[in-house]
């Protein structure tokens, strides 16, 4: 197997696939370079700026009409929109970190938040990246800090007199050791410990003395007076801590399918690193079992990866960006808005006969102006439906006909299906002549990408 | 080689089988009458979205403090339509007197869960995937039923009148088929190349994930062409409302009478969240639902097919008893269920009016789970063993 293949490979599941340009200049690049490239570009990544979105006052806040209220909250949700299709672009972006981007996009799943409010947003998602391949427990320690996880999991309501257990709980099940590894009486201590933890008003911690709660806690068999941060410490001295990120990680950056051997190699590496991500990441992307055939091209694409993948291969913008939320809401993943603490499950989850069809159609949808006709489900709030029409997108897929060109047809067959498909494939040539348009080579190569992305192979990563 | 092909990578044999399985089978373990009569019933669910107001639907004309909460949004006693002593339907919900009449209606009240939640997504959640409120599941319970009866089921036998499909018909394994419009997704397949990678048969052996993709496709085309052939042999004439909600009843009504293999029918009607005017708003969804439900009932009566349908009708909570000052109503907990069908087994008012004299921080308290009533139709109207899809048992109720 030549290093291009695997370098492919690393690129869907470290990040969102290669351009043309990047396929050609990877062609000739070991693998190791190509692993170390990712880890150097994905470090200290730039703050994204945080817009002006808060109150200035308590008495600001309160003094509120409702008529302003209502305009507030459209006009922070089509700012947050703003936001999720900027980052969309980010990760379809040659110039920016592929891993940091997927990354946080694992961890936006992990650490699953809705968020509502741009600046606080901006900020978690900034805490995400700041964090993407650095240390597990800074990270916790942080999203346990995190103005929209405090509101989120209602640590704001959690006082020294009436303990909320949300946060707690959640921590413990969804964010580090998982079910079957704590008991109810530790989730009443952690909650305990996480008393008077809450945000101002412009995002930042606070500790409220007042609210917290300085008594003797027993937790996970230590008996202390704890607070958060001691609870996080405990929970990661477990090695179950380890063992359940690196079954989480397994899952979305290898495949469904676990591999107990594998997932504790990850773990060893993890809990032995103190929790050091980029050590547990590179240890995977390292591995001989990561390039192993069995692994590769069997994950769906999330509709995100699906659509950022789309937008980087063919170097694909959207003249109007509405119609990018619109396809994730209709292909069932929109980023800011999981759907649960959970998270999205993934996998076969993602496909019913709605999102498969919408998927196959995509690139005549996209590029033969194919009507698409389809309804997405009415909020609550409101009583019409938002209609998937018409797109207008543009793309520059030049590079890659002037690539192809001077091959023959049999030739251009095999090489663009290699690029685009990352699964066992056959190409039934005889279905192919029907539907290929041979009047040039240009519109050859065109229609032939177009029916190679309409192919059920191409949903796979 | 084959001269027609060329192949890039190791092949090998994919029976491609999912197709060819026998046809429905169902209430397994239930011996052959049972699952006969099993297999001609039909479930229909309409959910009504944002949070409908049960107390301006179902309408406690009596009670002081109903009148005292709501000074503006009360109905007046002379504008319900009276089931008994107490309780009535909301005037604009005319049409449904004769189907309770009839012993066709069934209303209970104060349904919802323990530790109710206000969100409308996590609230709809819960209702769609039969959860605990601190639960966070993937499945829905129809889809979960489908995981435990009907594996081996046409992809087609539940079915949402929608584009896109909710939680409540996505199973571990199995998931529902939504379609708002047959004839449109008949349409939809008709690309020419992807029937033909459909038919294609591969060589080689694909992983379990693409396998499913094909399974999903080809099981979609074949589904499709069904649906559309039988969309042919009934067409309605009775009069639904002509919006979307009204187009999914039609297309359900059509399909049942037409003998077609589907046996969970689901659509939604929106727009339920009334903060502000409530009363237009409301008014008009309510004038719709009752239409299109009566306008469901007389064709299926007609057609004989009332007495092997069950039609729940539900929403995600009620609203709050006071009226809010924007002339509206916020968010609250328990609300009413309806339940209609030509073989009930309770009619009428299942459990007495809401209790408004004993409340929680002003809302409902909830007295029946609303996980009973699906546990009595899993058990009761599919044949099944509630406790599989529900993950827990619960107490049936009597309403069939």
């Amino acid at each position: 197997m030549y290093d291009l293949q695997k370098i492919q490979h690393l690129s869907w599941r470290a990040g969102f696939g290669l351009s043309i340009r990047e396929y050609q200049k990877l062609s000739n690049v070991p693998l190791q370079r190509a692993v170390d490239g990712l880890f150097k570009s994905a470090k200290n990544p730039a703050e994204l700026p945080i817009p002006e979105f808060g109150f200035r006052s308590r008495e600001e806040r309160k003094s509120m009409s409702d008529e302003v209220r209502m305009e507030r909250k459209k006009m922070g949700k089509a700012h947050v929109f703003e936001l999720n299709t900027d980052w969309i672009e980010r990760m379809a972006n040659e110039q920016s970190s592929p891993l940091l981007e997927k990354m946080t996009l694992f961890w936006h799943g992990h650490f699953a938040c809705e968020l509502k409010l741009p600046h606080f947003a901006v900020q978690h998602i900034n805490t995400l990246r700041q964090h993407a391949v650095g240390n597990f427990r800074d990270l916790v320690i942080a999203i346990a800090k995190d103005p929209s996880m405090l509101s989120y999991l209602d640590n704001r309501k959690n006082k020294k007199e009436h303990p909320n257990e949300n946060f707690a709980r959640e921590l413990m099940e969804l964010f580090t050791i998982g079910r079957g590894n704590y008991t109810e009486e530790d989730v009443k201590a952690a909650a305990r410990a996480f008393t008077g933890w809450g945000a101002s008003l412009s995002g930042e911690f606070i500790f409220k003395s007042r609210q917290h709660d300085y008594g003797q806690k027993t937790f996970m068999g230590k008996t202390g007076n704890f607070d958060g941060t001691d609870i996080i410490d405990i929970i990661l001295e477990k090695r179950e801590t380890a063992q359940f990120i690196a079954t989480k990680v397994y899952r979305f950056f290898v495949n469904d399918k676990i591999n107990a051997q594998h997932i504790n190699e990850l773990a060893d590496v993890f809990y032995a690193s103190n929790y050091n991500i980029e050590a547990m990441m590179r240890a995977l992307f390292e591995s001989d079992w990561f390039y192993d055939v069995k692994n590769m091209g069997v994950k769906i694409k999330s509709p995100v990866v699906l659509l950022a993948g789309l937008m980087r291969t063919l170097d694909l913008r959207f003249e109007d960006r509405k119609p990018m939320i619109v396809l994730q809401k209709a292909l069932g993943q929109i980023l800011f808005n999981p759907p649960n603490v959970a998270g999205w499950p993934g996998g076969k989850t993602w496909i019913d006969n709605a999102t498969l069809m919408l998927r196959l159609n995509l690139t005549s949808i996209l590029f033969e102006s194919k009507e698409v006709n389809f309804n997405i489900k009415a909020e609550p709030e409101r009583e019409r439906f938002k209609k998937l029409s018409r797109i207008k997108v543009y793309a520059d897929i030049e590079p890659i006909v002037s690539r192809f060109r001077s091959m023959d047809e049999q030739e251009i067959v095999e090489k663009i299906s290699t690029y685009l498909l990352q699964t066992p494939h056959e190409i039934d040539t005889t279905i192919l002549d029907k539907v290929v348009d041979k009047s040039t080579k240009e519109s050859f190569i065109t229609s032939l990408m177009m029916r190679l992305m309409s192919m059920p192979e191409y949903q796979m990563c | 080689m084959d001269k027609s092909r060329r192949k890039f990578l190791q092949h090998s044999a994919l029976a491609s089988t999912s197709l060819f399985i026998p046809q429905f089978l169902s209430g397994f373990n239930l011996g052959l009458d049972k699952a006969d009569v099993n297999s001609r019933r039909k479930l229909v669910i309409v959910q009504l979205s944002g949070g409908n107001d049960g107390l301006n639907t179902v309408v406690p004309f009596r009670n002081d403090i109903y009148y005292g909460s709501r000074p503006t949004l009360a109905i007046p006693e002379n504008e319900v339509i009276k089931l008994n002593d107490e309780i009535g339907l909301n005037g604009v919900m005319a049409p449904m007197k004769s189907i309770f009449d009839d012993g066709n209606l069934c209303i209970i009240n104060n349904v919802g869960y323990p530790n109710p939640d206000r969100s409308h997504f996590r609230s709809m959640d819960i209702w769609q995937t039969a959860s605990d409120s601190n639960e966070f599941l993937s499945s829905g319970w129809l889809g979960r039923y489908l995981d435990n009866y009907c594996m081996d089921c046409e992809v087609h036998y539940a079915m949402e009148m929608d584009d896109s499909l909710s939680l409540a018909l996505k199973g571990r394994q199995k998931s529902g088929f939504a379609a708002s419009n047959v004839n449109k997704l008949h349409r939809s397949t008709k690309s020419r190349f992807l029937q033909a990678v459909s038919k294609h048969h591969h060589d080689h052996e694909h992983s379990e994930n693409v396998a499913y993709l094909y399974q999903t496709m080809r099981q979609t085309f074949s589904s499709a062409n069904y649906l559309h052939e039988q969309s042919k042999i009934y067409q309605s004439r009775q009069t639904y409302p002509s919006n979307k909600f009204g187009k999914a009843l039609k297309q359900t009504a059509e399909l049942i009478i037409s003998g077609s293999d589907t046996r969970i029918y689901y659509t939604a009607l929106s727009g339920f969240d009334t903060h502000t005017r409530q009363k237009n708003t409301q008014d008009r969804l309510l004038e719709n639902l009752a239409q299109g439900l009566t306008a469901l009932t007389e064709d299926l009566k007609t057609n004989n097919q009332l007495d092997d349908t069950l039609v729940m009708v539900f929403s995600e909570f009620g609203r709050r008893v006071k009226e809010n000052a924007s002339g509206g109503t916020d968010h609250g907990t328990a609300n009413n269920v309806f339940l209609m069908g030509g073989k009930l087994n309770k009619a009428g008012i299942y459990n007495g009016g809401a209790n408004l004299s004993s409340l929680d921080e002003g809302d409902l308290i909830y007295e029946v789970d609303f996980r009973r009533i699906y546990a009595t139709i899993l058990d009761k109207w599919l044949g099944a063993d509630n406790a599989e899809v529900l993950n827990k048992q619960f107490q049936l109720m009597d309403f069939v």
